[in-house]
């Protein structure tokens, strides 16, 4: 089997120039998939009989939380590939999730606390998963700061790359931990922290549009970035000039 | 107008549920536009440090 | 003039990385009793830090008994990452550890003994103070021995992953705060489960179960840390 197509993805001017065509290609059904799940969710789907109106906020809440955990595997994935076969694209890759998946946790935690105090009573509640969800910001924070930290890019890359597949291999224990202390103080938990309701498909439906529009979404920003990334990295190449110029 | 008051109001919840639509949004609008100036600043670097060095091999060829 | 050389050591002459890994510890060790003051430091700040809470919560002791085991692990948890600062930097800054990188013996087995002599020198007294704070707390009398066992092997286990965030931060300017930011999400597992099993033991219930994950946690961190803490130190000394 010829491994050329993975060794064409390690060259920084093919990945430059085939982001930037591939952009279009995920943004535009990105936006319209995003915009169909809004109408469907917030206009078509009918009142849930427990949560009423409120549980339109899945719409957003789900979303988030599961780009941000998306985004921390890929990250971590790209991460493990730049260590281990060098790849500055990979390294590229890696940086380019961080500041995407950070920024996607803190929504992530914003809604849910939004979607719990009508829901649960409270802004905020040490529930397993709101709880795993602040660990995994404290992972991603640590790893923009772990890179700013180095003046040399290439170091601030091989280190932080580290620091990522580390993370990556924690964050189930962090996870299984977090679940297990909480379930230890049920008991005297104040709060009756249910799953949600049962869902109709015509609830369903239209948050599957938007988890998928997301996910579009964000390979669309990851190229976007990717390109600028990329470009940091070349210094002295002189595919460099050429590509300045389109 | 009704419908539209109706709509906004989503049932009681529209002070949590419109925050949350706004954070979200604003979200991933805050990485479009991130990722707008990263490339901005990616290549005006770039640019810069091509014409340094051109200017130096210059230099160099006159001296 | 005879010019012949030394035949050059062949490598069964060189000692073996079991060997040279005995040699560090014995050598982090020695060099560690010379500055006795450094092996104090964080004993100190761990005995102020669990004054602390009293201070600012309650004197009433079965209030404190309550968050005891709580108050034990935060303390314990931020003198050993205080004290993880200096895991590697004398050796990064007079160059023995890029001659421990450079050897030709493992690296990783090197850093598994320079974490094993960390932890002699700050984690275990730590885990044999434990109890006078825990007492200063309202811990009951049974509830010492528990308290010593799994502040030890916790506080094992936290060298260990300090080890990597440790080698990672060497070449950085801000180190000590960046270290304490990306040990502590990596160390959630090991406080939730050693404070609960400190939690049960003063409760003079069995804390097996706790425990053994928490020795599990341990013994996965011996495996896995000091290899990751090798790839931290050789990219620190690229």
């Amino acid at each position: 089997m010829s491994w050329t197509w993975f060794h064409r993805f390690g060259s920084p001017p093919h990945v430059y120039r085939l982001a930037r065509r591939l952009t279009p290609w995920f943004a535009w059904p990105a936006a319209l998939l995003i915009l169909a799940g809004l109408y469907g969710g917030l206009v078509l789907a009918p009142p849930d009989y427990q949560q009423g109106d409120g549980f339109r906020m899945i719409y957003v809440h789900v979303p988030t939380a599961y780009l941000s955990i998306m985004i921390y595997t890929i990250m971590g994935v790209a991460a493990a590939v730049g260590l281990i076969w060098r790849m500055k694209v990979a390294h590229a890759v890696a940086a380019s999730c961080a500041p995407i998946g950070a920024s996607f946790t803190v929504a992530a935690l914003a809604t849910g606390s939004l979607f719990g105090k009508p829901m649960w009573g409270t802004y905020w509640a040490w529930d397993p998963r709101l709880t795993s969800e602040l660990l995994l910001l404290f992972l991603y924070l640590g790893y923009l700061g772990l890179r700013s930290a180095f003046d040399d890019l290439q170091r601030a890359d091989r280190a932080s790359a580290l620091l990522a597949v580390v993370g990556l291999v924690d964050v189930p224990i962090v996870h299984f931990s977090v679940v297990w202390w909480n379930s230890l103080h049920q008991g005297s938990s104040l709060l009756r922290l249910g799953g949600p309701t049962i869902y109709s498909p015509a609830m369903l439906a239209p948050l599957l549009m938007m988890i998928c529009g997301f996910t579009l979404y964000f390979v669309a920003i990851l190229l976007m970035r990717l390109r600028g990334e990329v470009l940091r990295r070349e210094r002295a190449a002189s595919w460099v000039k050429e590509a300045l110029a389109t | 107008m009704t419908g539209l008051m109706h709509f906004l109001a989503m049932g009681g919840y529209a002070r949590y549920l419109w925050p949350c639509y706004g954070i979200t949004f604003a979200v991933v609008f805050l990485n479009i536009y991130w990722a707008r100036r990263l490339n901005a600043r990616a290549r005006s670097e770039a640019k810069r440090r091509l014409a340094m060095r051109e200017k130096l091999v210059l230099e160099e060829e006159e001296a | 003039m005879n010019a012949t050389a030394a035949a050059l050591p062949s490598r069964e002459d060189i000692p073996s990385a079991l060997d040279v890994a005995g040699l560090a510890l014995m050598r982090d060790l020695r060099l560690a009793f010379r500055k006795r003051d450094e092996i104090a430091q964080p004993l100190a700040f761990f005995a102020v830090v669990t004054t602390l809470f009293p201070l600012a919560i309650t004197p009433e002791l079965p209030r404190l008994r309550e968050i005891a085991p709580g108050v034990l692990w935060v303390a314990a948890l931020l003198a050993a990452l205080l004290a993880l600062e200096h895991l590697f930097r004398d050796d990064a800054r007079d160059g023995t550890l890029e001659q421990y990188a450079l050897c030709g013996r493992s690296l990783t087995w090197l850093l598994y003994a320079k974490t094993a002599a960390h932890w002699i020198l700050t984690g275990l007294p730590l885990a044999l103070v434990a109890p006078f704070a825990g007492m200063a707390l309202g811990a009951p009398v049974h509830a010492l021995g528990g308290i010593v066992i799994t502040l030890a092997i916790g506080t094992f286990a936290l060298s260990l992953i300090g080890a990597i965030s440790a080698a990672l931060t060497l070449g950085t300017r801000r180190g000590g705060m960046l270290l304490s930011l990306l040990t502590l999400p990596l160390a959630v597992p090991i406080l939730i489960f050693g404070a609960q099993a400190t939690d049960l033991a003063m409760r003079a219930r069995g804390f097996a179960a706790p425990l053994e994950l928490l020795a599990a946690f341990a013994v996965l961190g011996v495996t896995l840390a000091p290899l990751a803490a090798a790839a931290a130190v050789r990219i620190s000394l690229e």
